[in-house]
């Protein structure tokens, strides 16, 4: 078994399942609390141990996929679905990935969530086994119909996780927002999906493969066909307008943030893309459509960013603004280079957001205006955030800059010269909001102590440097993305195409740039703060209002929807019962005139009798 | 001409008028009056038909009894009235339709069986012959006739008990 | 007479009784219209058992007398109590039973 891939992979799937259902099904054992903490955990690890060694494996990237499938819905010709795994470079590199970080902020989640009741944390490892399956399913699914299941089962799964504290009223609004606007878009996706079997009568994703670049598909009605799978990942991967339900998914534990909103979840929609470019390179006008999107969205998230006051909205935006990163280079023509952004940020934007869950835990506090100058207090978080915050800036020697240099070289590959201009602008602004971020939090005057942070008893002296559960995780994504980082830098991943000889250089001087304007505003305070809102006053009041985004949704749903069932109420009142209404009131009329033959008098009755009488004789009588 | 077609025809007139008389006269009195009449006229037609003692039976308890007891309830609610009480007629139309109506049926029922044998002889007493069966065939109905008299005694003293 | 003749007479008098029933206001004239109908129906049983020459509708008539000499002893008891409630021996003043 240690040999064989498929089987491997049927570990790593069906682990975590098998964690799921003994903590849903046994309530003695998840009520426990760190029991159940660690029959996830185990399951986890088995399944990371066996993501690793399929890729040890699998030996780089021209390997033929590997697929197995089992049927599922019989029917006469053959049956109508299969399920089955797909083992290939993407799903590969993909499941190392989700079961690293899901791993990690599982063990994390130890010492973060130490204080919730030991129900609540059974409940809480139930969800996260859950999870981590279904994005599994996602990524190893072979067909489309097996990915759309799992799809709607992750988008399940984050539900219950961002409303984990559902007593919270904004934990649960949060959630609920969140699994709207995403089903928004996964509607879109069940459209193209069913569309597509129409078309071409398969949903594996090899056989579309085959089919569509031995060009037996007719191309006309692969455009609907495309747009629509895209909705779908606008949806689970924040493209603007959908991305409106990630700043609010914060209201979730920070490691769930980590594990759905950096690494896995949101990258669904990429992996998506990723896996039917063959469908997308048929359609460009919707590939356009995508790097466009993604430019708009890399930008208006950073500008978003600038804004903010709460840490953890700060890195939603970020996610926001590199997923339009991740799609620009998919919409230019590049899916690999679209793919790689999103194995990077996947390591360093988990790594930011667990690290912001120390800070968090240690000042029991979200908004920065409550940190500062936390670099003496923890030295150890301070490191690996700014690790990550380099690796998120792009600079060199760390993992975010070799991807992100393919993304704008993809860009500017495919010729799309206003989405570039966006990214880079973009890319400046990201190194500006982060070390932003970095400044005021590890540096500068330190605040004073917070009122609840004292009757703890797992307390740190006074907040300091977490404890192994969760620095542990910290340092593994860290040196991971300066491994991952130092690879690339000094060895070029192969790129389709050729990086413009004044691109790095550009890359790196923005990001530079960047990183000085923030010295300066906010260490040196050369330049003032206000002054800087005052000079973008119209945009920053615009971003203060999130571009007015949620308030048009919540128009639609006021004006369209509400608007639709006071109609539909107004019919069922007044057409559907008034008619009932009628008929009843017709009943009684007609038996409140029946009455009048009633009239108690005994004559009447006699008369009617004998009347009644000699008509029955008429009648069977005959004639006279 | 034989005496019983005479006789016949003769009651025959008096019941039938008697009998409207009973139903169009205003005067309730009247009307119980013509009943008396047609009464003793139905016994004359009980003796026609060979039935002497239904015929005494008819003169004691109707004509003697029932007009009695009519009589009584007349003048008892008449009494309390302090005046006559008037019995104008209604649904005249009606009446006349239906009760002409099923006279023209039953006539056409009788025409069609064809009943115009004459009568057989007779043989023996009759009175004899119903005692006989009272007390043999239809001993039960007789007890029970007793029985029937008793509750309807008490019942009609019982509800015409003087107010309390 | 034939028995048709009688039978005939006998029709005669219930119809008038009947129309009797129908048109009397007063209580007391509508049981003197159920008497003559129920006297119209013992002439009917008398001639039928004399022309089949047996005695057994007469015992029939018989019972019908009796009968209805405790029905009318009953039913004037019942209009003397009925005048007594209501003031009145009208019948179509009688109508609580009205739907």
């Amino acid at each position: 078994m240690m040999n064989d891939p498929i089987a491997l992979i049927l570990v790593a799937l069906l682990a975590p399942v098998a964690s799921f259902l003994l903590l849903a099904a046994v309530p003695g054992l998840r009520r426990s609390g760190r029991p159940a903490a660690f029959v996830s955990i185990a399951a986890a690890l088995a399944s990371l141990a066996a993501a690793i060694r399929n890729w040890q494996l699998s030996g780089g990237e021209a390997v033929e996929p590997l697929r197995a499938v089992w049927d599922w819905l019989p029917a006469e010709k053959g049956p109508l679905a299969t399920m089955g795994v797909l083992i290939d470079h993407q799903s590969t590199l993909m499941l190392i990935l989700v079961t690293l970080v899901a791993a990690l902020v599982q063990i994390y989640s130890l010492e973060y969530l130490h204080s919730e009741p030991p129900g609540s944390l059974g409940r809480y490892y139930a969800y996260q086994s859950l999870f981590v399956f279904s994005m599994m399913g996602v990524v190893i699914a072979p067909n489309l119909l097996q990915l759309f299941i799992c799809w709607e089962l992750v988008g399940v799964c984050s539900y219950l996780l961002i409303g984990f504290w559902y007593r919270k009223p904004e934990a649960a609004r949060a959630a609920l927002k969140a699994f709207w606007t995403t089903k928004a878009g996964d509607v879109g996706l069940l459209i193209g999906i069913v569309l597509l079997y129409r078309l071409t009568g398969t949903w594996d994703l090899v056989e579309l493969r085959h089919l569509v670049e031995g060009g037996t598909v007719a191309a006309a009605g692969l455009g609907i066909i495309t747009f629509c799978l895209y909705l779908g990942a606008m949806g689970k991967s924040a493209q603007f307008p959908l991305h409106v339900w990630l700043p609010d998914a914060m209201e979730g534990p920070t490691p769930v943030s980590a594990l759905i909103h950096a690494a896995t979840m949101v990258t669904a929609g990429v992996y998506l893309l990723v896996r039917t470019d063959f469908l997308f390179h048929q359609t460009p006008e919707v590939l356009a459509l995508v790097a466009w999107i993604g430019g708009i969205t890399a930008l208006m998230a950073a500008i978003l960013a600038c804004v903010q006051t709460d840490i953890k909205r700060v890195l939603a935006y970020s996610t926001v603004s590199q997923l339009g990163y991740m799609m620009t280079a998919i919409g230019a023509g590049f899916a690999s280079a679209g793919f790689l952004h999103l194995l990077t940020h996947g390591v360093f934007k988990a790594l930011l957001f667990l690290g912001a869950g120390a800070v968090i835990h240690a000042v029991h506090s979200n908004e920065m205006k409550d940190m500062g100058g936390l670099f003496k207090r923890m030295p150890q978080v301070a490191i690996v955030f700014i690790i990550g915050t380099l690796s998120l800036a792009g600079v060199p020697l760390f993992a975010g800059f070799a991807s992100k240099e393919e993304v704008l070289g993809a860009t500017l590959a495919g010729g799309f010269m206003g989405p570039f201009l966006m990214l880079l602008t973009a890319a400046f602004l990201t190194a500006f909001y982060m070390f932003r971020v970095v400044f005021v939090v590890f540096f500068g005057p330190a605040k004073p102590a917070h009122a609840h942070a004292h009757a703890d008893p797992h307390a740190h002296a006074a907040g300091g440097d977490p404890g192994f559960s969760m620095g542990a995780p910290l340092w593994v994504l860290a040196l991971s993305a300066l491994a991952i980082g130092g690879t690339f830098t000094l060895h070029h991943p192969e790129s389709e195409f050729t990086l413009p000889g004044w691109l790095t250089p550009a890359a790196v001087t923005v990001a530079l740039a960047g990183i000085l304007m923030a010295w300066l505003t906010y260490q040196r305070q050369t330049i003032s703060a206000d002054s800087l809102a005052a000079a973008f006053g119209p945009i920053r009041r615009a971003a203060l209002a999130k571009f007015w985004i949620d308030d048009l949704f919540e128009g639609i749903y006021r004006g369209v929807l509400l608007g639709f069932a006071r109609i539909i109420g107004w019919t069922d009142r007044y057409i559907v019962d008034g008619v009932l209404n009628v008929i009843s009131a017709w009943t009684l009329d007609g038996g409140d005139a029946l009455r009048r033959f009633q009239t108690g008098r005994v004559g009447d009755y006699i008369f009617a009798l004998a009347a009644g009488l000699v008509v029955l004789m008429l009648w069977m009588g005959g004639g006279f | 001409m034989t005496p019983e077609v005479v006789g016949f025809w003769v009651l025959a007139i008096t019941l039938v008028g008697s009998a409207l008389g009973v139903v169009l006269t205003k005067n309730l009195f009247h009307s119980v009056l013509w009943l008396a009449l047609g009464l003793i006229s139905t016994a004359g037609v009980f003796l026609l038909l060979d039935a002497e003692f239904l015929a005494a039976v008819q003169v004691l308890l109707y004509a003697g009894g029932v007009i009695t007891v009519v009589v009584f309830a007349i003048v008892v609610t008449e009494k309390l009235v302090g005046e006559k009480i008037s019995h104008t007629s209604t649904r005249l139309a009606g009446g006349i339709i239906v009760a002409a109506g099923l006279f023209g049926m039953l006539a056409s029922i009788i025409q069609r069986a064809g009943l115009d044998k004459p009568r057989p002889e007779m043989t023996g007493d009759a009175t004899a012959a119903i005692g006989m069966s009272l007390l043999t065939k239809f001993v039960l109905p007789f007890e029970l006739l007793g029985v029937l008299l008793l509750a309807g005694l008490i019942a009609a003293s019982y509800f015409a008990r003087p107010e309390e | 007479m034939p028995l048709s003749a009688y039978l005939t007479l006998s029709a005669i008098l219930f119809s008038i009784g009947l129309f009797g029933v129908i048109t009397r206001r007063n209580t007391v004239g509508i049981l003197l219209g159920v008497e003559l109908m129920l006297n119209a129906v013992n002439i009917n049983l008398v001639a039928f058992s004399r022309f089949h020459g047996t005695e057994v509708g007469m015992v029939f008539s018989l019972f019908a007398i009796c009968i209805t000499v405790a029905e009318v002893a009953i039913g004037l008891s019942l209009v003397i109590l009925l005048f007594r409630m209501r003031r009145t021996a009208i019948a179509d003043q009688i109508d609580w039973l009205k739907g």
